[in-house]
């Protein structure tokens, strides 16, 4: 109730937005546990300059006193005019952390800012310029999905550590989180008849297709051994899956939740082992939603997403 | 919290090897010598820590030292004083701290306590200069957490940075010292126990130790009138009349009394009315209850009791400069009748001692029935015969009195004092030392006079009947060509006193005495302004500040310096000139930008100069050359390195190209 409240009075004092510097209105800021310490000790101070009747101890107590309401300042400054533009949307999978990108300039410099989705994965800037730095803020994710990564803490304790300032920035972004990957023998499903002709059912991904040169930068795993041992040089094994026919992924119908789920992962890891290969193209199709078969970077991207948020429009 | 686990940077590291030090160098002197071993000690590991020669120290060593050096510290901690007991046991968890440190968190807690101790070697040290260096002690500490948080930074930066950041607040912290209500003590505290002194509450004649050569201060004094001439500077502090051949102390009357149950202490009564002299006295610390005041003295001041013999005593001893009124009548006899115990106590002789002495004694006594005359030919004694003043004579024996004399003939103003108060003592007269100071460095143009240590001097006081107590002084009846040493405490003690020290060329000219006056006055502000701040100062400085003192203008006035302060501070870190702080070169291109936009032409803001460039020559195809220029211009600007006179040459040519291109686009409408 009360965070439902404090979320909208947020909402309306610091909108969603790609692009947000930082301002008072914006910005807060309260003094740290050992700013508490710190005033713990000026009255302390007073204290025992009051009952020494010793005036220097006095002063000393209330010129701690005054760097604490400088530092106020100061800390405030440390956040004050920092631009903080969300850089692109971040994928990754299920279970993995997340790099949602970012771009930080300010005006002035500043020092020593903290940022984080989560406390527990924070980003640490040692220096903001007003030379704009592209940083990563990591995000561990648990499930698939449209991710909105909530807001986006940025905290600074400079100078002193006696005062907390800290933003909450809704930049406004989604992410995508893939399934996760499940290694699948089997075939997933057989080819819904209204495909038509045009699709072939899945079978072996990969076939040997012959030696070649290898190429300085490829995977070592390609290298066939065996002939460099017979020095023949190093070659690389080629693999093709048989071109032309497009295959299709599909879906199953009657799932329960957990089987979903499941069959979620390995059509993700499908659609990436498919991506590798060249010539190889492929399409989608989940429940009522088809992707035509294609190919490409663009293509797995597509399909992931598609995957990623089959279902998740309650969520 | 994750940052609490961070690791402590090497630069934190280093600023804590100088801190470490700085903090306790002011402390040396409270330091036991237990506590600065172990300090050593910690210091000269953590070196070896911070350069990997060894391993931090385990933590169950840590905490051993600590019980153990706790333990030590309570069993002598009835030796050396509560407070300083409790001073000693910061200071080694301070250094046991140091070496133990692993996490932000004890860094945090290392720097406290660095301010914590800082503010400790304020109770004896009150001193501008000590003030001075304090602060630049706590611009250390300051600097030590700002590296915490600042991470990799120049050295010098980081120490200029903390300094800058205390500057910025001393307005306030001023300010806060000036309205801030000053109360009194609020319960009792334990008070250390060492303070120099030229005074002792006993003299012993074979001791030379008891007098001090300290320059310090021991108080000052403001008149409300005339300074009383150079003749009339004794400033009576103790009268001591019990002497057992060896020592002089204070009657035993005075010696027992319960300072916790004041009301007990006899009074004197005020002066009769007469001419009288009112003044201020600032007495230094010094650890004591006895004041200072001339001739016959009272004070209205409330700490204050007037003792029977018109010595002030203070009720607590004098911890801090401690400010009191005196009113005295200067020519006034002390005449108060003497009781039998009183008459008895000033005439006692010690038994079987100095038998040439009271031989002597008696000898004048036929001489010279009257009493007066009898002193004078006493006094006399000591001009006409070979009598030395010296600080170092040679040890008396048994019969101290005799020994000096008639053998040494040498000594200090206790040596005369004794043996004419013992002379008047065995010619039938009562007679006693009074201890104090004799002298007085008066400052005209601050209207105050100065007494030191090095002035302290002792004295005889005789009862003469319907005179009541006669001050006599026999040191001042030596010979001037029989002084061997600094004549310290008599007529001129300034001159002989720097006539003793080295570098008299220097102390003689004119433009060093000036100097040190200077100072002397400086120090007498400080004293009186800042470590004597108290209500009735407060109600002054605010009165002549505000005009009438309400909480309105106190508000007021409070209210305008934290305005001033945060606006000085908000503009010097840049807070206050947002828009402005973009180059000459900047300027001008977000000009053109701002121009364009208004043509309907909006930069992206991704857009950089040359596809920005490329917009503009798009919609305006008819200026392609003259905005190539342009672009050419902000690159070489921005991305080159260029000498001096080619950025000068550069910009003017870019401003130039940059108001015209806004004409341009201002002027013709954009192409599709």
């Amino acid at each position: 109730m009360l965070k439902q409240w404090f979320n909208r009075w947020l909402n309306q004092r610091i909108p969603a937005a790609e692009q947000q510097t930082l301002s008072h209105r914006s910005i807060f800021i309260l003094p740290s546990g050992f700013g508490l310490l710190w005033i713990m000790l000026v009255v302390l101070l007073f204290l025992f300059g009051t009952n020494y009747q010793n005036n220097l101890v006095i002063g000393m107590a209330l010129l701690l006193a005054s760097i604490f309401v400088s530092t106020i300042l100061h800390s405030y400054r440390n956040l004050a005019g920092l631009t903080v533009i969300s850089a692109g949307t971040a994928h990754t999978y299920a279970g993995q952390q997340l790099s949602i990108p970012l771009k930080l300039s300010a005006e002035r410099p500043l020092f020593q800012l903290q940022l984080s989705f989560q406390p527990e994965n924070p980003l640490r800037v040692a220096e903001v310029t007003a030379e704009p730095q592209q940083r990563v803020v990591a995000l561990q994710t648990d499930h698939r999905g449209r991710l909105n990564p909530g807001r986006l803490r940025i905290e600074s304790r400079y100078p002193l550590g006696l005062c907390r300032v800290w933003s909450w920035l809704d930049l406004n972004t989604h992410h995508i989180v893939f399934p996760t990957h499940a290694r699948g023998q089997q075939p997933l499903s057989r080819l819904d008849d209204d495909m038509g002709s045009t699709g072939k059912q899945l079978s072996g991904v990969e076939e040997y297709a012959g030696l070649r040169n290898y190429i300085p930068g490829e995977s070592l795993k390609q290298v066939a051994w065996k002939q460099w041992a017979q020095e023949r040089g190093m070659l690389s094994k080629e693999f093709t899956t048989p071109a032309g026919e497009p295959v299709w992924l599909t879906l199953a119908a009657n799932l329960n939740q957990q089987q979903l789920e499941q069959q979620l992962s390995l059509l993700c890891y499908q659609v990436d082992e498919l991506a590798k290969q060249p010539n190889q193209y492929w399409g989608l199709a989940l429940g009522p939603l088809r992707i035509a078969p294609n190919q490409g970077q663009a293509h797995r991207l597509q399909c992931l997403t598609a995957l990623a948020c089959y279902q998740q429009e309650r969520l | 919290m994750s940052e609490a686990t961070d690791n402590i940077s090497r630069h934190t590291l280093s600023w804590l090897l100088l801190c470490n030090i700085a903090v306790l160098l002011p402390l040396i002197d409270k330091a036991a010598v237990a506590t600065l071993g172990i300090c050593g000690i910690c210091f000269v590991w953590r070196i070896g820590i911070y350069f990997g020669r060894v391993a931090k120290p385990p933590r169950w060593l840590v905490t051993t030292l600590a019980i153990a050096a706790g333990s030590t510290l309570l069993l002598v901690s009835r030796e050396i004083g509560m407070l300083n007991a409790l001073i000693n046991l910061l200071i080694l968890g301070y250094a046991l701290k140091y070496i133990e440190m692993r996490e932000r968190r004890d860094i945090l807690a290392i720097v406290l306590a660095g301010y914590f101790l800082i503010a400790l070697a304020f109770i004896d040290k009150q001193g501008i200069s000590d003030a001075l260096l304090s602060l630049l002690v706590c611009a250390i500490n300051t600097a030590t957490l700002l590296s915490v948080y600042r991470g990799q930074q120049a050295w010098l930066l980081q120490g200029r940075q903390a300094l800058i950041l205390m500057l910025q607040s001393l307005p306030l912290a001023v300010a806060l010292f000036v309205i801030l209500p000053r109360l009194s003590p609020l319960w009792l505290v334990p008070q250390s126990k060492s303070a120099t002194t030229g005074l002792s509450d006993q003299l012993r004649i074979g001791d030379i130790t008891q007098l001090t050569r300290s320059q310090a201060l021991a108080f000052r004094v403001t008149f409300d009138g005339k300074a009383p001439a150079a003749p009339q500077r004794y400033w009576r502090a103790m009268v001591l009349s019990d002497y057992d051949g060896q020592t002089w102390q204070q009657a035993a009357d005075v010696r027992d009394i319960n300072w916790y149950r004041p009301y007990a202490i006899k009074e004197a009564l005020a002066p009769t009315t007469g001419a009288t002299l009112n003044y201020t006295v600032i007495a230094e610390r010094s650890s004591q209850h006895w004041l200072f005041a001339l001739d016959r003295a009272t004070s209205s001041t409330r700490a204050v009791k007037n003792l029977t013999d018109y010595r002030l005593v203070a009720l607590k001893p004098v911890e801090q400069q401690f400010q009191y009124q005196v009113q005295s009548q200067l020519d006034a006899a002390l005449d108060d009748p003497l009781s039998a115990s009183t008459l008895r106590e000033n005439l006692a002789i010690p038994q079987d001692r100095n038998p040439q002495t009271l031989a002597l004694a008696q000898q004048l006594k036929a001489q010279y029935p009257e009493p007066r005359q009898r002193l004078a030919a006493m006094m006399q004694l000591f001009n006409q015969q070979p009598f030395y003043y010296t600080l170092s004579p040679q040890p008396l024996g048994q019969n101290q009195l005799d020994d000096f004399l008639f053998s040494t003939r040498q000594g200090f103003c206790v040596h005369y004092a004794s043996a004419f108060t013992m002379l008047a003592r065995a010619s039938g007269l009562p007679a006693r030392i009074v201890a104090g100071y004799q002298g007085g460095i008066y400052n005209a143009s601050a209207g105050y006079m100065s007494v030191y240590q090095y002035m302290a001097h002792a004295w005889a006081e005789v009862w003469l009947d319907g005179q009541g107590w006669v001050r006599y002084d026999p040191t001042a009846m030596i010979a001037p060509e029989r002084i061997e040493q600094g004549f310290d405490s008599l007529f001129s003690p300034e001159e002989s006193y720097l006539a003793d020290a080295s570098f008299s060329a220097i102390r003689n000219s004119s433009w060093f005495n000036a100097l040190r006056q200077q100072f002397a006055n400086l120090d007498y502000y400080w004293t009186v302004w800042v470590l004597g701040f108290n209500e009735q100062r407060q109600q002054q400085l605010l009165a002549k500040l505000l005009g009438e003192v309400t909480p309105l203008r106190i508000a007021l006035f409070m209210i305008s310096v934290i305005t001033i302060v945060l606006l000085v501070i908000a503009w010097s870190t840049g807070l206050l000139r947002l828009p402005s702080r973009q180059s000459v070169v900047d300027r001008h291109f977000n000009a053109v930008a701002k121009a364009s936009a208004k043509a309907g032409i909006k930069r992206e803001l991704a857009m950089g100069p040359m596809d920005f460039t490329a917009l503009l020559q798009h919609h305006w195809p008819q200026y392609h050359a003259q905005l190539d220029d342009w672009n050419n211009c902000y690159l070489q600007l921005k991305y080159q390195s260029l000498s001096t006179n080619e950025l000068k040459a550069i910009t003017l040519k870019f401003t130039n190209k940059s108001k015209e291109i806004i004409k341009i686009i201002s002027r013709d409408p954009a192409a599709n």
